[in-house]
Parts: structure tokens; C-alpha cells; sequence
């Protein structure tokens, strides 16, 4: 397109059927023809050769008007960003005063003082546009000047001017090419516009702004006059955008970063026999049953990330989900309500929130028991609150939206709720918006959210880690709490057996998908059945003394897709036997374990 | 709240004069001696000196800009050199046709940019993002008043919906008001609407991507909820920073888009004035957009506030 465009403007001479300025009253006004591919306009000149001539001025014009820009707005730029001080003062408020006028006006002003005519208007731009170009150079040199390496090449002993050539010449060029782009689309439009009314292209000279200057004249006459300029401005200014988006694309990206993983290597996890099922207990409130859970990467096949999953909650009990990241806890907490996004997918499985299966219900009945049977406490309370509405909103809302309450029985709940989290003033930071409050407060927040509408279920995904210790505690005590005080079940993930042996009465721990070992916390720590949890046992920092260096489980999880086919742990355990090699069950009554030598060894209980 | 439009009111102030000061400064460029203009050739010496002193222009520059801006400050910004309208007059006349315009245009731009950013992004990738996508690029790369002609051909001239030139004051006939802006606002709110659709379809892919959000599901709450209630809002912020930009745009289209339906707005007095030369016409014209593109920041800055908690002074 842009070939073209220099092409006809280079050859117009050549490739034009008639002499643009040529008139033929006769044949005014007419529509398309053989002899005149797009009609001619009031004067009978031939559209066709007009526009082909009117493209000599969509290239002219921009490139002066944009190298003028960049010749004046580039070097003082520099200039003051370098010099700072009084210098920079005054110019960028005379650029924020130049900003704050319409454009149009103020080249309007500017051709008035240099007169009307093509030259004159594109000086008129380019004295508009380089403010652009200005603030941009401006700020190259404000942000290179803070660079450490710039800071070094002081020290090493480079001059100012060696920094200033060296440093700043090389980060404006990428940006600059960017704005480059944007002017010369910016320019043309405000070309034809200029033209269009009458101070920029005088006529009869060609160009696609006279031409639609004259085809809205006689729009009555002849509609067709308008479209060929019309289209032909679109399409040049399209293209130079489009120019300018792949250009910043393959700028900003930069160096690309190889795809982590040879997807040769890639292999499915073989579908393996799920353990057998359990029995119903009415004292449950939480029954998951073989959840398995695929992601499908872009452009990629899917891989399971949790599978053969199956657990169950008492009601009033804690279950503590631990694992390292990238184990599969917290997408197994979102996908028990359902919250997966896409590209996730549940395969299989059931979650059995007391007698109904939360993966059968359809939208809106799921909608209805998220919040009200099973509520969700995030890590990071500062983005799980909406940073847009107090937080007292938030909570009330839910109040009203689920509960039916009306606006002032759901204010006092709400201000009951922040008072029973422990939040002194509660009427008052009711109205407070998240980014008032701590990150402790905000937790407390959520967790009154959560619990507002009494669920049976509260999933908690690692609700401390991005908290200070000391509050840890805190938050951790309060959940406990609020269980005595609620009844509900909890299932709290989280990568720390410390805490989850705090506030948790079973564990279960969690290795590449699949759950290795259930316990009760003070068998698992005393009598650890799984050589995992044995590891991770071991590598939890203790108090007494730093004496023996931490003993780190040797190797590294392996990523989604690169689970051997026996048991996952097998090349990273020191256990290991050739029986390994073959898919492991979930094996036990009171506890449970995935291991095969689960009955002959003796691992080390935590310290 | 107060303080923060009373500190922008006063911060308006130092702007106003730097551009008071350009445009006078600037117009005391113009090439040709508007005293000629006025004259003629055949005018008499003491025909050209009683008009010189008559205009002041026998002044030195900083005495005329001093009595210039003390009277622009009581609201008095002279008269044409060419008929004896107060300028001040002739362009708050004109002003209601390019303001009712503007407005017009940001109202369309902000439904129209709205409702395609909402839907493009809430489906990245899906068909009605890439129409959407695909229509604001195009948007962009349409010139405004080109846009207006060919709404003009099809809806005016052919199908007679609307009236193809003219402007009705408001106070004249609200109906007919509505019916001769309509177009002009169409075509000047094209680019605004395809800058606003482009914003918010990001906006609105990353909000949605927030944990807030994800929070505000399991919380049980209706997709309907979460979009509507929970993401509009944070993807109105720059829908806000845009406007505050296209303000200048909006305003400076006008004038073009004016001539397409010969509307006799600040367009035509500006465009006339330049040709004429008419200095006290052009610094008045400059100062009064000027300010209304600052009143208009100040405006999109105290909604910002309102949208985004994080932005209010506290």
C-alpha cells in the first residue's frame, strides 16, 4: 500500500491517463466511465490523475512536516532534559500551553502569520507536532540520566557529551521511530483537513483535501466525488498506523524469550486406575471425589495439572492442603467452586458439598451456592478487594445480593461482621476504601466478606503468605476463632507446614497433582509415611539452632506434562526401588498414602 | 473535593497568561500591517495614522499587551478591526454551535466507545473483538470531516432524514437542534469513539484478569454483577485520562467538521478572522478555547477523583 502510494507520487507524470489540471467543462461532474476510470470533478477534470497527483502531496507533505518536527523537538528536548532547571521550566510550560490549544487552531494561527499554501501549513505542523517529539526526547533523558549504567560510565570517567551520545541516542531511537509513525498519520489527516478548509493546498493544485473541499460543493450533484480522496486518505493513513502497531510490537517485545519446555519431551499423564472410591460419612461436609483438572496451554496439548484427587472434610474440621508451588493447591481450591479460568477444564471427579455435587450444577444454581454454601478467602487482600468501592459496599453487597437483605439491615451487618473480625471503629473503616487499610486489615475484611453469608465450606488459598509475620499469627487466631464461632469447614492451603500445622487437624500433602499422604497433624509430624513429606519435614526451618545446614529434597519438581508414569516422586526419592515405575494407589484406612514401600520404611519425623 | 478545584482553578491561572502571551505575541508576527488592510491602497497618511493610533498599534508592544490583558481580565477582549463587533460578542454568538457539537460528538463517543470496548473485552479474540478491534482501527484512519461528508450524501441528501447544512439554536427548537447536530457530532466522535473503544477493551481484559474480580465470583455474585458493577468501573479510568486528551481533538475537529454542514460556529469566525487578518478576533478566539479545554480538564479531573478512590487528595 505504502509502496504504491511512493510509487504514484514518484511517477505521477507517467502514470496519470490525463493532465490533472486539465479542464473539460463539458464533461463535468460525471460519474465513472471508460475514458475516466473515476468520473471528473465540477471543472471535468479526471479524478483519477487528481488523486494519483494528490498523493505527491501525502508523501511531501508529511515527510516535511514530521522531519521538521523532529529537527526542533529532538534537540531541544535533549537540551532541556539535560539542562533542567529554569531552562526546562519555561519551555515545557509554553509546550503544556501549546497542548492545551486545539491543534487546529493553533496551526490556524500559525498560517495566518506565514500566509496560506502547502509549505507554510506544513511548517504550521511541524512547529505543532514537535512538541511531541519534545516531551519525548525529554523524558528519554530524564529516565537514562537516572540509570545506574549511566551512573557508572560517570565514574568510569566518561564525559557528559560521550554519556549524552552513547546512552540517550540509543534508548530514543525505538520510541522515536514509534512517534515517527503516529506523526506522519497524524499529519496527513490534519493535511487534508487544512486543505479541506481552504488554508492549507491552495488550488487548483491536487491534493485530497481540495479534492473533498470541492466534492462537499457539489454533494448534491455528484456524491461519487467524495469517495476516491475519501478512500484513498483512509487507506494511506490505515496503513502507516498499521505500520506504526508492528513496529512498536516488535520494538517493545524485544528480545523474545524461548518457550519454556521442548514440547518433544511433552507426555500425557497415562490414565491410571483412580483409587477406590470412598464411603459416604454424614458427619462430611466436603467429599471431592477423582477431581481431575487439565490446563491447555496456547497453542499447546492439554496436560493435567491435578489429578486422581479425592478427599473429605468433617464439618467444623480443617483440612490443611500443602505443597510447593506449582504442586496444583490453589487450582484445586478454584476448581471445587468452579472458578477455573479459561484454557482450564475439570475432566473428572466430584464435589460433594454435603448431598449436592457442585460440578453438576448448571451457572446459576452454582452462582447461588458460591458465597452462600462455599466462600473464598484470596492471598492478597489488596487486589482482592476492588479498589474502587469502600469496602463497606462490597460487603453489604453480598449481603443484598445474597442474603436479600435491605440497604440499612445489610449496613448494620456489615459493620457487625468488620466489628467481629476485629477491626476497631468498624462504622468507620466501613467507609474506608482497601488502599486505606493494611494488608492485615484487608485480610480481615475479605474473611467477613467470605464469612457474611455463613457458608459451609470456606476455602482459604494461602490467606497469610502475603502477610508480615506478626500479623500472620493474628489472622491465623482469627480464623480459628471464627470456626468455633461459624461451624464451617475449612480447607486451607498453603505451602507451610507451619502454619498449616497450627491451624490445621488433618494435612493433606499435595506433589505434582495428586495428594501423596492424609494425616492427621500430629501423626504426619510424628510418623511421616511418604518420603516426600518426610523431605519436606526435614527441609522446615527449626528454632533451636541453624547447626546443620537445611537438608533440601535434591532435584526440582518437575512442570505439568513431565510426570513420570509411576510414582512422580520416584527420581527425586532416596527410597527409590524398581517397583516405582508402576502407577501408585492411595493405600490405607485411618490415614492414607501413596507410596508403595509406605509399610517398610521408617522416616525420620520432624524435628 | 473543594480545595482540589480550588487549587486546578488557580493553577489555570499561569497557564492562561503563557498563552495569552504567545497568542499576542504571535499575532504581533502577522506579516501585512492590518492598518493597509483596513485602508486600502489609496487611504491617505493621515488616514493611515488616525487608524494606527485609533487600534493603538502606534504603542510599544509590552504597553499594548499590558492594556490588552488588564482589559481581557475584565472580560473585555476588544473589538474586530473589521466591523466594530465586540469580539468577545461574536464569539460567545458562535459558541454554542461548536460547544453543542463537542458535546454532542463526547457523548456519542462515550456510549459508542463504551459499549464496543465492553464487549471486545470481555471475549478477547472472539468475533465481535476482532469486528470491534478491526472498526476502531478503521475509525481512526477516517478523517472527520470526510466522515461527515459522506454522512451528509447518504442520510441528508439521499434519504432526507436530516437536515444536510444549518445550525438551530437550542432555544429556538430543541428538536431541530438535535436533528442539525446530529450528524456533525456523528462524524467528529468517530475518532474519539474508535480512541475510547481501544482503551477500554484493554482496560476491561486486564480488570477482568484482577483477583478483585475473581474474588467478586466466588463470592457468588452474577457475571452480569461482576462486569457491570465490579470491572466497568475500574475500566472507566481511561476512559477519563482519554477524554481530558481528546478534549483538544474533539474541539479542534469541530471547527473542521462546521464547514462540511456550514454551520456558522467558531469555525467559520476563526477561519475568516485569519484570512482578514483580524488580530483582536484571533488572540480572543485562542483565549476562549483555551479556556474551555481547561475547564473541561478540570471537569474529567474531578470525575477521575470520583471513578478512582486512589487518585483523591486526602
Amino acid at each position: 500500500m505504502l509502496l504504491t502510494l511512493l510509487f504514484c507520487a514518484l511517477f505521477a507524470e507517467w502514470v496519470t491517463p490525463y493532465d490533472p489540471l486539465q479542464q473539460d467543462l463539458i464533461n463535468a461532474l460525471q460519474g465513472p466511465s471508460v475514458e475516466h476510470w473515476l468520473g471528473t470533478d465540477d471543472l471535468g477534470r479526471d479524478v483519477l490523475s487528481r488523486l494519483i497527483f494528490g498523493s505527491r502531496i501525502a508523501v511531501i507533505a508529511p515527510a516535511e512536516a514530521t522531519g521538521l518536527a523532529v529537527l526542533i523537538g529532538v534537540p531541544i528536548g535533549l537540551f532541556i532534559g539535560f539542562r533542567g532547571g529554569w531552562w526546562d521550566w519555561v519551555v515545557m510550560r509554553v509546550v503544556e500551553a501549546v497542548v492545551s490549544i486545539p491543534g487546529i487552531m493553533v496551526a490556524i494561527v500559525i498560517i495566518a502569520i506565514l500566509g496560506t499554501g502547502l509549505h507554510r501549513a506544513m511548517f504550521a505542523l511541524g512547529i505543532l507536532y514537535s512538541t511531541a517529539f519534545l516531551r519525548l526526547a525529554r523524558s528519554v533523558v530524564l529516565t537514562e540520566r537516572e540509570e545506574v549504567y549511566v551512573k557508572s560510565a560517570r565514574v568510569i570517567g566518561a564525559g557528559p557529551t560521550r554519556i549524552l551520545l552513547r546512552h540517550i541516542f540509543l534508548n530514543i531511537a525505538p520510541p522515536l521511530i514509534v512517534q515517527v509513525t503516529l506523526t506522519v498519520g497524524a499529519v496527513l489527516l490534519a493535511e487534508a483537513g487544512l486543505s479541506f478548509i481552504g488554508i492549507g493546498v491552495q488550488p487548483p493544485q491536487a491534493s485530497w483535501g481540495t479534492m473533498l473541499n470541492s466534492a462537499a460543493s457539489f454533494m448534491e450533484l455528484s456524491p461519487f466525488l467524495a469517495v476516491p480522496p475519501g478512500i484513498a486518505i483512509v487507506a494511506t493513513v490505515l496503513a502507516v498506523n498499521l505500520l506504526g502497531d508492528v513496529l512498536r510490537d516488535s520494538i517493545g517485545r524485544g528480545v523474545r524469550v524461548p518457550s519454556t519446555g521442548a514440547p518433544a519431551q511433552r507426555m500425557l499423564a497415562v490414565p491410571r486406575k483412580a483409587t477406590t472410591p470412598m464411603a459416604p460419612h454424614p458427619d462430611d461436609a466436603l467429599r471431592v471425589e477423582g477431581l481431575e483438572i487439565m490446563v491447555s496451554p496456547k497453542g499447546e496439548a492439554e496436560v493435567p495439572v491435578v489429578t486422581d484427587m479425592s478427599f473429605r472434610i468433617a464439618k467444623g474440621e480443617t483440612l490443611g492442603l500443602v505443597g510447593e508451588s506449582g504442586s496444583g493447591k490453589t487450582v484445586t481450591g478454584l476448581g471445587l467452586m468452579g472458578l477455573i479460568g479459561t484454557g482450564v477444564r475439570i475432566t473428572n471427579g466430584r464435589v460433594m458439598l454435603e448431598n449436592t455435587n457442585l460440578l453438576g450444577l448448571d451457572r446459576r444454581d452454582l452462582e447461588k451456592a458460591r458465597g452462600n454454601d462455599v466462600a473464598m478467602v484470596f492471598q492478597d487482600p489488596t487486589t482482592s478487594l476492588n479498589p474502587t468501592y469502600t469496602v463497606g459496599n462490597q460487603i453489604a453487597e453480598v449481603l443484598r445480593i445474597k442474603q436479600g437483605l435491605s440497604h440499612r439491615a445489610a449496613r448494620d451487618r456489615t459493620i457487625e461482621l468488620i466489628d467481629r473480625v476485629g477491626i476497631p471503629r468498624p462504622a468507620q473503616q466501613a467507609d474506608a476504601y482497601p488502599h486505606e487499610l493494611s494488608g492485615g486489615m484487608a485480610q480481615r475484611i475479605a474473611i467477613a466478606r467470605a464469612l457474611s453469608c455463613t457458608p459451609k465450606l470456606l476455602i482459604a488459598d494461602e490467606p497469610t503468605t502475603a502477610l508480615d509475620v506478626t500479623v500472620q499469627q493474628e489472622i491465623l487466631d482469627l480464623f480459628r476463632d471464627l470456626q468455633d464461632e461459624f461451624g464451617m469447614a475449612m480447607l486451607f492451603v498453603t505451602h507451610d507446614l507451619a502454619v498449616a500445622a497450627d491451624i490445621c487437624d488433618r494435612i493433606a500433602v499435595m506433589y505434582c497433582g495428586e495428594i501423596v499422604e492424609t494425616a492427621p497433624v500430629d501423626a504426619l509430624f510424628a510418623d511421616p509415611r511418604h518420603p516426600y513429606t518426610a523431605g519436606l519435614l526435614s527441609a522446615m526451618p527449626h528454632g533451636q539452632s541453624g547447626k546443620p545446614p537445611l537438608p533440601v529434597i535434591r532435584g526440582s519438581v518437575p512442570a505439568p506434562g513431565h510426570w513420570p508414569t509411576g510414582c512422580r516422586f520416584a527420581a527425586r526419592c532416596p527410597y527409590a526401588i524398581d517397583a516405582c515405575a508402576k502407577p501408585v494407589q492411595m493405600t490405607g484406612t485411618d490415614r492414607l498414602e501413596r507410596c508403595t514401600r509406605a509399610d517398610e520404611l521408617s522416616l525420620e519425623p520432624a524435628k | 473535593m473543594l480545595r482540589l478545584i480550588g487549587q486546578r482553578l488557580l493553577a489555570m491561572v499561569p497557564l492562561l497568561l503563557i498563552v495569552s502571551v504567545m497568542t499576542f505575541s504571535f499575532t504581533a508576527l502577522l506579516p501585512s500591517d492590518p492598518v493597509d488592510l483596513i485602508i486600502g491602497d489609496r487611504g491617505s497618511e493621515e488616514q493611515y495614522e488616525m487608524v494606527r493610533e485609533r487600534l493603538g498599534l502606534n504603542q510599544p508592544f509590552l504597553t499594548r499587551y499590558a492594556d490588552w490583558l488588564l482589559r481581557a481580565m475584565t472580560g473585555d477582549l476588544g473589538t474586530s478591526f473589521f466591523n466594530s463587533v465586540q469580539v468577545k460578542d461574536a464569539v460567545l454568538q458562535r459558541m454554542p454551535a461548536t460547544l453543542s457539537l463537542t458535546f454532542g460528538s463526547v457523548l456519542i463517543s462515550i456510549t459508542v466507545g463504551l459499549a464496543a470496548g465492553v464487549a471486545a473485552g470481555l471475549r478477547p479474540g472472539s468475533w465481535v473483538d476482532r469486528t470491534a478491534t478491526f472498526g476502531a482501527t478503521i475509525g481512526q484512519a477516517i478523517p472527520n470531516f470526510w466522515f461527515g461528508i459522506i454522512l451528509a450524501s447518504v442520510f441528508a441528501v439521499s434519504l432526507r432524514w436530516f437536515p444536510a447544512t444549518g445550525y438551530v439554536p437550542l432555544t429556538d427548537s430543541p428538536m431541530e437542534w438535535l436533528r442539525s447536530i446530529t450528524l456533525p457530532a456523528l462524524a467528529l466522535g468517530l475518532s474519539t469513539s474508535a480512541a475510547i473503544a481501544r482503551q477500554v477493551r484493554s482496560a476491561m481484559v486486564g480488570v477482568l484478569q484482577q483477583d478483585y474480580i475473581r474474588a467478586a465470583r466466588a463470592q457468588g455474585l452474577s457475571s452480569r454483577r461482576v462486569v457491570l458493577k465490579h470491572a466497568l468501573k475500574n475500566a472507566l479510568v481511561p476512559v477519563v485520562t482519554v477524554l481530558s486528551f481528546q478534549i483538544t481533538v474533539l474541539l479542534g475537529g469541530a471547527l473542521i467538521v462546521e464547514q462540511v454542514f456550514a454551520i456558522n460556529g467558531i469555525g467559520s469566525l476563526a477561519i475568516t478572522a485569519v484570512r482578514q487578518q483580524d488580530i483582536p478576533m484571533i488572540q480572543g478566539i485562542v483565549l476562549i478555547l483555551v479556556l474551555v479545554v481547561m475547564l473541561v480538564q478540570l471537569a474529567t479531573d474531578i470525575l477521575y477523583g470520583l471513578i478512582n478512590p486512589k487518585a483523591r487528595p486526602t
